[in-house]
């Protein structure tokens, strides 16, 4: 399930993708949802652990990697109990978001009000107000209505 | 500092080509479109210069800076225009904002955080924009588009029942003096007071008159809101002082020229935000005259027939939600 949290928390990391940089494993790289990450948002192949092929940057290392990807990554196979700041995707992540939360509880953190439209069959828990909701609409207006940020 | 800046970064394989034209620039968007690569370039010039092999074309000094050294960053830079990514989370701060308040300097924000702090204008907020192969095929093009369509959002033309004023004091009087009586005018007090009147229970069909030179901060939050609410429609002209100054009522080639190349008059280092010049330009130009202008208090010439005709035909587009016949 998705929960949702606004606003500044305990154990959280406001910037992921430096700690991604300086926590993450290389089987992370070529676990197929990373692959299928990688190939959707920053539109590159990953090649190997340790090797990236950009149509606009060429070989690429793992930590040239966007900002959101390295991000949903960290959402997906960091165990230490973090919260990451999922103001650091923009919102061609926010399906992958859903789908980590498919496999796992998954709580993020938002500075912004991220746009879950495009998401099939979104519902997620807000914990600002301890409400669900259960489509992308009651979801702007249950964030319009918080004012934490 | 003022005026406009054409800023070209680039490298063997990116080409970066935007302007620039006010003190605060907002970068925000996807993931994956070149934000922080345009960043690196520009970090890895100003430690660099030409020997970081990136090539920077601007007629001001571009420069990044981060959490660590914004304070002497800025303090150390003159006519510049001063990049911040989003790991830079001082730019949310009270303190950010006050330091870059009357600095000679620009600044180039990314972050998907509403600065609530900083007064900048929905025209500023842009996203990056990848167009293909650049020169010798092998750079990539990328220039900016801005990201909040402003005139797109009018969903339909059906007559509002509710008008909320940003204003509250002179622009809030004229709205709520030219509306007909069926259509109810409430002040938000402010930008923030928006958010707040919009959360009440009232559905009915509703136009929001804001200063778009200021409303940065709340555009995205109330764009996903709109997309969802087609009854709320929205105006952003740059502010009602600006309204008057475009209606021809103050009279000169002075005023419009300078309406229609603002960024050429209007110093960062004097003004935060351009609604503060043009509130400062139209109460010089009508201090000695019949239209004399306080934003505390509307001078009620502007309700006699012709001036309030000349300034509702500014907001042509909102005439006939509102049901406004002169």
């Amino acid at each position: 399930m998705l929960k949702i949290v606004f606003g500044d928390v305990e154990n959280a990391v406001y910037h992921p993708p430096v700690y991604f940089d300086n926590t993450y494993r290389d089987e992370w790289i070529i676990d197929p949802l990373s692959v299928k990450m990688i190939r959707d948002v920053d539109r590159s192949e990953v090649i190997g652990p340790k090797v990236i092929d950009s149509p606009v940057l060429g070989s690429i290392s793992v930590r040239d990697l966007s900002g959101g990807v390295k991000t949903l990554m960290l959402m997906k196979f960091d165990e230490t109990g973090k919260i990451f700041n999922a103001s650091a995707c923009g919102d061609n992540c926010a399906k992958w978001i859903y789908e980590i939360s498919k496999e796992k509880d998954l709580t993020i953190n938002l500075h912004h009000i991220m746009s879950f439209d495009d998401v099939e069959g979104f519902e997620a828990y807000m914990i600002n107000t301890g409400k669900m909701v259960r489509n992308s609409t009651e979801y702007v207006d249950e964030a319009f209505r918080i004012e934490e940020r | 500092m003022k005026g406009s800046y054409h800023i070209i970064v680039q490298n063997s394989r990116v080409f970066f080509e935007f302007d620039i034209k006010r003190n605060i620039t907002v970068i925000r968007g996807d993931s994956a479109t070149g934000k922080t690569t345009l960043i690196s370039l520009i970090d890895e010039f100003s430690r660099l210069g030409e020997d970081s092999g990136v090539n920077i074309s601007c007629e001001a000094k571009c420069v990044s800076a981060n959490n660590a050294n914004w304070e002497g960053i800025i303090e150390n830079t003159v006519g510049g225009i001063i990049f911040f990514d989003e790991d830079a989370s001082v730019v949310k701060s009270q303190i950010f904002a006050s330091k870059i308040r009357g600095t000679e300097n620009y600044y180039v924000i990314v972050t998907r955080e509403k600065l609530s702090n900083l007064p900048y204008s929905v025209d500023e907020i842009y996203g990056i924009h990848s167009s293909g192969k650049y020169s010798d095929l092998r750079k990539t093009y990328n220039s900016f588009f801005r990201l909040y369509d402003v005139d797109s959002i009018y969903h339909n033309d059906e007559p509002a029942k509710r008008l909320i004023v940003e204003d509250s004091n002179a622009g809030y009087e004229f709205f709520k003096a030219i509306v007909p009586e069926s259509v109810t005018c409430v002040s938000a007090g402010g930008k923030t007071g928006i958010q707040k009147l919009l959360n009440d229970s009232d559905r009915s069909e509703t136009l929001i008159v804001a200063d778009g030179a200021a409303f940065g901060s709340e555009m995205n939050e109330l764009y996903l809101y709109m997309k969802k609410h087609p009854e709320i429609k929205l105006y952003l002209p740059e502010s009602f002082e600006w309204i008057i100054l475009s209606s021809g009522l103050v009279d000169g080639k002075r005023v419009s020229d300078i309406l229609s190349k603002p960024e050429d008059v209007i110093d960062s280092n004097d003004y935060f935000s351009w609604e503060q010049f043009f509130t400062h330009l139209l109460v010089e130009e009508t201090k000695d005259t019949y239209l004399r202008y306080s934003k505390s208090k509307l001078n009620k010439a502007y309700l006699n027939a012709r001036e309030r005709k000349a300034v509702v035909d500014v907001a042509e587009i909102i005439k006939p939600i509102l049901g406004i016949c002169l």
